[in-house]
């Protein structure tokens, strides 16, 4: 489906662009540690440990003086909660690893954005190339509700869809755990249905909008004509001609969405509604109640965040550099 | 003056259109949702007949079309009915949280401009150089930063480490603040909501601020290059003419739009920004309210928002075609 030229395009952008290399490294980086969590984390996220708890990341902390009760006396002690290299990044207020639930949570986050991706790329494609080769009455009922949906800021919209939903998971079996290759690791990845539909049900206007533009452009080229004369279907004709001809922005697009999934997933973990533990929202408001002491807490897992959504806009980027596909990204 | 009239009577006739769709999604909301609003209602040991007596109350055995129109009317009318939590008008609620979250959308729409603007026209204008990477990747940045971790962020290191601003809350309104200077003459209200402000405002405003850096500066590019630029330039105008008189009014108007799109993004935002710091908006009256399936509060809060942001669309484009006279009313 992705033409010689469309490649080369890509690769020459890649050779010309550093930070567009950064970008697809992170990229891949993301992918690689979502995908081998439980070979890559050096704990088991959920597993808790009262005499390790607060510990900060390795090479930080050292002797603090806290008074407290010695003896039926108030003293002032020194303690020594200095990071060590057993937890890198430190430990929450349950002894968990935050390195390890940060790597988890690229899974969950991963998850989440490449499904609802999927599922918004799919049904924006199929309404928006239907109502651009169309045209007529059936373009204008789906794009007015098209309308209707964009009209509510998206987060406010995903949390509506939250509340129609009701909260739904689903265990999926980690392929490395069950497989006898690793233990003491979580036998089930969870996986969030409800923010993962919720998501999708809003994200997949955007996509429709760009693939009605680009059918209308395509469905006037004189090979579509050419094959409606030979008889062909309105079905074969789209499928044929008219969506090979617009997948590039609908792609590119669809790239750029994944930022954005990422981002209202973290928000809606962080408020709340994730479905799971083991997500970067979730560990940034758990940190949040030791801000004072534990500046860790909330600080790595945002990080993260920020490197994952910094690699795909500058893969994105790249994309829209290389190809130019001139559209609007759609907007958290 | 006949063409604005007949833009503003078509748009609106399209927005009404969108209106009337927004009032039948958040009905269906409601409809489709797994909760009994009847057991909600009840209290926890209520009896079977007690829970079928409030649903017979609220009308939840009618046919929906019967509970469909009831609804439409009752909103067409002003009237967004009650919270199933408090019994109290959903309408006096909003209109109760509606100013803190406007306060705080506008003011990081006012952060947002004055700073992305001018940065992206000296980025645009000092191309390649230092200035003008530090720019990009700041905005990098901040089209990638989760808006709420960025706040807290801010809480940690402004607050908790430096002790400058308050951390969360919102005590006193803008115009509980302007009231005291007034009639008091008391500056106190206005620097305790100013100090208040501060910390939301970045945090909300930032990733808009990122994006109409990117819009500024790429507009500000493109038009540098055209011919006209040139011509000017070969008459002899002095630079900062060129740049005020042409580049910018050409380059304005996708920021324009953006600016008036993303004032709903802004409010989308400011559901978690509120979160943070306690902020005693629109956003966290949402979030309350679906935690407790109080579902006519959250319909009353998204047709605010929905149809607040069609009315703003209608007046960006029409700012937009008094801009730019190249962009006709249609």
């Amino acid at each position: 489906m992705i033409s010689k030229r469309t490649r080369t395009a890509v690769l020459k952008e890649l050779h010309s662009n550093k930070l567009a290399t950064v970008g697809t490294a992170l990229i891949l980086c993301m992918l690689f540690v979502g995908m081998f969590a439980p070979v890559l984390a050096p704990h088991d996220p959920t597993q808790q440990d009262n005499s390790q708890t607060h510990q900060p990341p390795a090479f930080m902390g050292g002797e603090t003086e806290t008074t407290r009760l010695v003896d039926g006396e108030m003293q002032t002690v020194t303690e020594d909660n200095s990071g060590s290299l057993t937890h890198p990044l430190g430990t929450d207020t349950n002894g968990r690893d935050v390195l390890s639930r940060a790597i988890y949570g690229a899974r969950t986050s991963l998850l989440v954005a490449l499904t609802a991706m999927m599922a918004s790329l799919i049904l924006g494609t199929s309404v928006g190339m239907t109502a651009g080769y169309f045209g007529g009455k059936t373009d204008t009922i789906l794009m007015r509700f098209v309308d209707v949906v964009l009209a509510f800021p998206a987060l406010l919209i995903t949390l509506a869809m939250i509340g129609v939903i009701g909260p739904l998971t689903f265990f999926i079996p980690d392929p490395f755990v069950t497989s006898g290759l690793i233990t003491d690791r979580p036998t089930h990845m969870v996986f969030p249905v409800t923010i993962t539909a919720a998501i999708a049900a809003v994200i997949w206007v955007w996509i429709a909008r760009v693939a009605r533009s680009e059918a209308i452009r395509v469905k006037n080229e004189e090979y579509v004509t050419a094959a409606r004369t030979m008889g062909r279907s309105n079905f074969g004709i789209i499928r044929k001609h008219v969506l090979p001809n617009s997948i590039t922005p609908i792609l590119v697009l669809a790239t750029i969405q994944v930022a954005s999934i990422i981002i209202i997933e973290s928000s809606l973990s962080f408020l709340g509604f994730a479905g799971t533990n083991l997500s970067w929202g979730y560990d940034i408001a758990q940190g949040r109640d030791y801000l004072g002491t534990s500046w860790w807490l909330s600080t790595i897992p945002g990080l993260f965040i920020v490197i994952a959504v910094v690699g795909i806009n500058l893969f994105g980027d790249l994309l829209r550099d290389a190809l130019d596909p001139g559209i609007d990204r759609g907007e958290v | 003056m006949r063409e604005e009239v007949q833009f503003f009577v078509s748009r609106s006739l399209q927005g009404i259109v969108v209106i009337w769709g927004i009032i039948t999604a958040v009905f269906m909301f409601r409809f489709i949702s797994p909760t009994n609003p009847a057991r909600l209602i009840a209290p926890d040991d209520a009896s079977e007949e007690l829970v079928r007596a409030i649903e017979i109350d609220l009308g939840l055995n009618d046919p929906i079309l019967i509970q469909y129109v009831s609804y439409l009317t009752g909103v067409v009318q002003g009237d967004l009915g009650f919270s199933y939590s408090t019994n109290t008008p959903v309408r006096g609620r909003i209109i109760q949280v509606l100013p803190a979250t406007l306060e705080l959308a506008f003011a990081a729409l006012i952060f947002a401009v004055i700073v992305s603007i001018p940065l992206g026209i000296i980025s645009a204008t000092h191309r390649g150089t230092k200035i003008d990477s530090v720019a990009n990747l700041t905005s990098l940045g901040g089209v990638s930063t989760p808006n709420f971790w960025l706040a807290i962020m801010l809480v940690l290191l402004i607050s908790v480490q430096l002790g400058l601003l308050p951390t969360s809350g919102r005590p006193i309104g803008l115009g509980e603040g302007i009231r005291m200077l007034i009639f008091q003459a008391n500056i106190g209200g206005l620097t305790t909501w100013l100090s208040h402000m501060i910390l939301p405002t970045i945090a909300l405003g930032t990733y808009f601020m990122a994006l109409l850096f990117r819009l500024t500066r790429n507009g500000v590019l493109e038009e540098l290059g055209k011919e006209y630029v040139l011509a000017a330039r070969g008459k002899g105008l002095p630079n900062p003419l060129i740049m005020y008189r042409y580049v910018l009014r050409n380059s304005l108007t996708p920021v324009v739009t953006v600016t008036g799109l993303q004032l709903g993004g802004l409010i989308g935002g400011s559901v978690v920004v509120e979160a943070v710091f306690a902020w005693p908006g629109i956003g966290r009256l949402f979030i309350t309210s679906l935690n407790l399936s109080d579902w006519p509060m959250m319909q009353g809060v998204l047709i605010i928002v929905g149809v607040g942001y069609v009315v703003t669309n209608i007046f960006v484009d029409y700012i937009n075609s008094s801009l730019n006279p190249q962009v006709e009313l249609a």
